[in-house]
């Protein structure tokens, strides 16, 4: 054999031809076994948690809102209920989808083409929840459990939805939630998307206290399983917990849901609709505080809203509704008690005259003639009667002009504006709501500025200006809620409260700065002023009750110079120029005195449109020491 | 010396055709390997079947069934003489060819791929039965070319004999199935003797018509490719041709050394790893037993493997060698290319792991190459021993 064969014959051996496949063999699958250990030893813990983090799913759990008191304990003004939502998970459908949109269109009245859209839409995503009804009412929610059986992929998710229980009822004082939107989320931790935030009221001043902590479940899933809540019957969230397959979901872990911590407030409800009873179909405010606690105890509206209206609807439905609200000419969304500002007026007639009493220029027998009018320079200012020789007291009871003309320009337009902070108007009565309109007391230095684009005469302080705000009128403007922080103060004996609507927060007071002769003097006036029923009477006469020491003060607010409708008749006067009605009223011989602010917009006489409001209130408030719920009856309730 | 006389079985002389005297010379630890790796695929097909998605098949029972009919496939082959399996094997050849054809004709879409033909209430994988014709085919061509094999266009015809039921195959869409026939052809070749140089060029052959069908080839298997050479790789919209690979190895990864228990395994239960029960089996192996179950899988293939190319060796003739060679490779590259495709070492293409995966026809197939392994070394008419 040549050495050439040998080789050839070794090369061709088919035995170690078979041992290389084998060694070959070998290595191929020691590979294996390397790559496995890398994976399942080196990486092992990696790999691990990337499964975990695959398959476990927080599910969010919403705190539920802390729940807003009235004054009394069983008086829940805002809660939540167990709201039931229409879903359709479209890969449950399928194939049946045109008669499932087509039935949900007969039971629940939607637009059963449009869902169609939509499910179609979602085809790539078959899984997801198309939210199809929002809030079921109970008829519907039955009739969709009756015919179950025709709509595969229907189903009903429930959550906590806000309710405000006396509707319209205090609803500018509560406010209103919506959805927090996409900047917002991020500047706040603790919401997540989907969840609502206070708007107004005490929903947006209380909204950390209210708001409560979100819970989760962590949850082990489907690769393709959206978890979902069902089940119609109001109870624990967490009881129902499936994914689309109609599998229970395994529950890793639970954190429960925090309850936001409830208010209360010191808002009588049966008082607050008493109020916007009284103010129905008129534009105006009523405030009525303890006049020694400030407590607000109504701080009616009119017109109002409901704030269920924002949780109802569809978010974008949502927004077209905030937008008609907030472009209202009504300005609904307003609490005219606060968040509006008006000439006083002959009201703020209290101030002069506390004022000039307690700086020594008038006493009980100052007194001034009243022809009629008032002149000072070239012009003339009237006044609404020729009252003759008038003192102190009968001045604010009969709310002589001229007299005031007189004591006004005495002191000085510094004095008033020092008398008017220390009462509380042009300031912030510091009321726990949000939005509060300070007013205006001119001032020469307001006038400085305001007409910094006038010249030098038209921008000076002349004593025509004095004159004008010694009456309320120019360019002084108050809150209602400010006016009864004032008569609270009388009332009280001459202490300055802030009002607030959280019970918490506690009274707050200043010491007393007014002194007790002036007080009398003051409080005497008011009472005649509601009390002198035989000619010639008081301007607050209809506010008075028998048996009852009342004290009141009239305001008639001109909102146009009187010339332009000196000549019409009242009922000629177009609404928008008529003057506001005003009056301030306290009540001083009853436990809790109470302070009264009743205004209405165009009202024309503070005597005879305001005035009967204020004493329906006093009466209503200290007729029933239990609230009476009849009245409430007349409101129309959430759903 | 002589051999001694009582090894010498009277009724073995007559050499038959077909006897059932075979199945008393069985290698048994092939057997014993077999066994266990049946065993421990039906324990991952029932794990599979447990889980929580309605109505889940028994895959388990199902197995059980066509891993009683590959026995009997087993045993038939085994009681055939080898000889006789050889002379059928163009038969067998021509047989696969008629039925690839027909079922490129009559057969069923499934899973991307129209390869199955029904048959009552079975479906059925021509394409499956092909490898083991192709393998005996091969091997008879082998022996009638003898060392002509060194001869170019010896080897080109093998190549051509491999090449039919290739692209059928291939016409049939099931691009994993036609790649696993070239490595046979290849290792089979190299068994019987050819010049080396050839297969370094067949191998280089093949890599540039590899490179020429790339255009060709399906949009998913291309991308399949480039997210495995590039997993940064911009994926298109609406669908992620990495999701099998990641889940894989997650799968595979979270199992740690000791697995997350029998029936525990939450990547694969909770649908995360899909084809669990098929092409991802060894996924839940992995991660239900952890690296002690799949290292033992990979261990008893590697065990089997080995032995059957042990017992290549002792065979009475080369054809058998050959065979057996065919066979392991048959079953090597599927096990191999199945459990790299699992750990992420090569790009995802659908092939079944033998013994563990659900598939009746690929059971089958496992079972006959086990039983053309146990088959080809048993003497007859000789002294044995």
């Amino acid at each position: 054999m040549t050495p050439g064969a040998t080789k050839k014959a070794v090369h061709s051996d088919p035995n170690k031809r078979l041992r290389v496949v084998a060694v070959m063999l070998s290595i191929a699958f020691a590979t294996l076994v390397v790559q496995l250990w890398r994976l399942q030893i080196v990486h092992g813990s990696e790999y691990f948690d990337k499964a975990k983090n695959n398959r476990l799913r927080e599910v969010r759990l919403r705190a539920p809102r802390g729940i807003i008191y009235g004054r009394d304990e069983h008086v829940i003004l805002a809660d939540n209920r167990a709201a039931c939502d229409l879903v359709l998970v479209p890969v449950d459908c399928a194939g049946v989808e045109k008669q499932v949109c087509m039935r949900l269109e007969d039971l629940v009245g939607i637009n059963g083409d449009a869902l169609e859209k939509r499910i179609e839409e979602y085809r790539r995503r078959p899984f997801t929840q198309l939210l199809v009804r929002q809030d079921l009412s109970m008829t519907e929610l039955t009739s969709i459990e009756e015919f179950n059986y025709v709509l595969p992929g229907v189903f009903v998710v429930q959550r906590p939805q806000r309710r405000y229980v006396y509707g319209r009822t205090g609803g500018q004082i509560l406010g209103w939630l919506n959805e927090i939107d996409g900047d917002e989320l991020e500047r706040k931790p603790k919401y997540a998307l989907g969840d609502l935030i206070g708007r107004a009221g005490v929903e947006l001043v209380y909204e950390p206290l209210l708001k409560g902590t979100n819970g989760y479940m962590i949850v082990s899933r489907y690769a393709a399983g959206e978890v979902q809540m069902r089940g119609g019957v109001p109870g624990p969230l967490d009881q129902a917990l499936t994914d689309q397959f109609g599998r229970q979901v395994e529950v890793e872990e639970t954190l429960a849901p925090e309850w936001g911590q409830s208010v209360s407030l010191t808002i009588d409800v049966a008082l607050q609709a008493k109020a916007e009873a009284l103010l129905e179909g008129e534009r105006g405010a009523i405030a009525v505080l303890d006049a020694d606690t400030g407590e607000a105890l109504a701080l009616a509206s009119a017109p109002g809203y409901d704030p269920n209206v924002f949780l109802i609807a569809h978010r974008t439905e949502d927004r077209q509704r905030l937008r008609e609200l907030l472009e209202d000419p009504d300005k609904r969304m307003r609490n005219r008690c606060y968040h509006e500002h008006y000439p006083p007026g002959s009201v703020f007639k209290l101030v002069v005259a506390v004022a000039a009493l307690e700086e020594g220029l008038i006493d009980e027998s100052t007194s001034f003639y009243c022809p009629g009018h008032f002149d000072l320079g070239d012009t003339t200012w009237g006044c609404w009667h020729a009252h003759g020789h008038i003192k102190t007291v009968d001045a604010i009871a009969y709310s002589c002009d001229v007299f005031f003309y007189n004591v006004g320009k005495q002191l000085g337009i510094e004095k008033i504006n020092e008398w008017a902070a220390r009462m509380g108007l042009g300031e912030f009565s510091g009321i726990d709501l949000p939005l509060e309109e300070k007013g205006l007391i001119p001032s020469p230095e307001w006038k400085e500025r305001a007409f910094a684009d006038l010249d030098r005469w038209n921008r000076a302080w002349q004593p025509g200006d004095t004159i004008n705000v010694a009456i309320g009128q120019g360019a002084t403007v108050i809150t209602p809620l400010q006016a009864a922080v004032m008569a609270a103060a009388i009332v009280n004996g001459g202490k300055r409260v802030r009002p607030y609507v959280n019970q918490e927060l506690g009274p707050q007071a200043s010491d007393s700065y007014i002194s007790q002769r002036t007080l009398e003097l003051v409080q005497r006036g008011m009472r005649k002023c509601v009390d002198k029923q035989d000619p010639p009477s008081g301007t607050g006469r209809f506010a008075h009750i028998d048996g009852m020491a009342i004290l009141g003060k009239t305001g008639t607010a001109q909102v146009v110079s009187q010339d332009l409708y000196e000549d019409l008749s009242e009922e000629k006067t177009p609404y928008e120029w008529r003057a506001h009605a005003w009056f301030v009223a306290g009540v001083q011989d009853r436990r809790p005195r109470i302070a009264v602010c009743v205004l209405v917009e165009h009202g024309l006489h503070g005597s005879t449109a305001a005035a009967p409001l204020a004493r329906e209130i006093i009466a209503f408030f200290y007729a029933k020491r239990a609230p009476d719920y009849a009245v409430l009856a007349k409101v129309e309730n959430a759903p | 010396m002589m051999k001694p006389v009582y090894d010498f079985d009277l009724r073995d002389a007559r050499i038959r055709t077909f006897t059932v005297r075979n199945l008393g010379h069985l290698d048994w630890f092939i057997v014993g390997f077999v066994f266990s790796l049946a065993a421990i695929g039906l324990a991952t097909l029932h794990s599979a079947s447990m889980s929580g998605l309605q109505a889940a098949p028994r895959y388990d029972l199902r197995q059980a069934v066509w891993l009683c009919v590959g026995l009997i496939a087993a045993g038939a082959i085994i009681c055939t003489d080898h000889r006789f399996m050889l002379s059928l094997a163009p038969l067998m050849y021509v047989g696969a060819l008629a039925l690839l054809t027909v079922v490129l004709i009559l057969g069923i879409e499934a899973r991307g791929g129209q390869s199955w033909l029904r048959l009552g209430p079975f479906r059925f994988q021509p394409s499956e039965v092909a490898k083991i014709a192709l393998v005996y085919m091969l091997a008879w061509y082998f022996t009638k070319a003898g060392r002509r094999i060194r001869k170019l266009r010896f080897l080109l015809l093998a190549f051509a004999i491999a090449a039919m039921p290739c692209l059928f195959v291939v016409k049939q869409n099931d691009l994993g199935t036609a790649l696993t026939f070239l490595p046979v052809v290849f290792a089979m070749l190299f068994v019987a003797g050819c010049r080396r140089r050839h297969l370094f060029l067949v191998a280089l052959l093949g890599a540039v018509s590899l490179y020429a069908a790339w255009p060709h080839l399906k949009e998913h298997h291309r991308e399949r490719v480039l997210a495995f050479i590039d997993p940064a790789r911009e994926q298109p919209k609406g669908k992620d041709y990495r999701y099998h690979q990641i889940q894989s190895k997650i799968t595979v990864g979270s199992g740690r050394m000791k697995g997350k228990g029998f029936g525990q395994g939450t990547q694969t239960h909770l649908n995360y790893l899909p084809e669990y029960h098929t092409d991802f089996i060894f996924s839940l192996l992995a991660e239900e037993g952890g690296f002690i179950g799949a290292a033992l899988v990979v261990g008893l293939f590697m065990a089997l493997l080995l032995r059957a190319l042990a017992l290549a060796r002792t065979c009475p003739e080369p054809s058998g060698s050959l065979v057996i060679a065919g066979c392991v490779t048959v079953l090597a590259v599927h096990a191999f290319a199945n459990i790299a495709i699992t750990i992420g070492l090569m790009p995802v293409i659908g092939l079944p792991l033998p013994f563990l995966s659900y598939g009746g026809s690929f059971y089958l197939t496992t079972m006959m190459c086990v039983g053309a392994v146990l088959n080809a070394p048993i003497r007859k008419g000789y002294f044995t021993g």
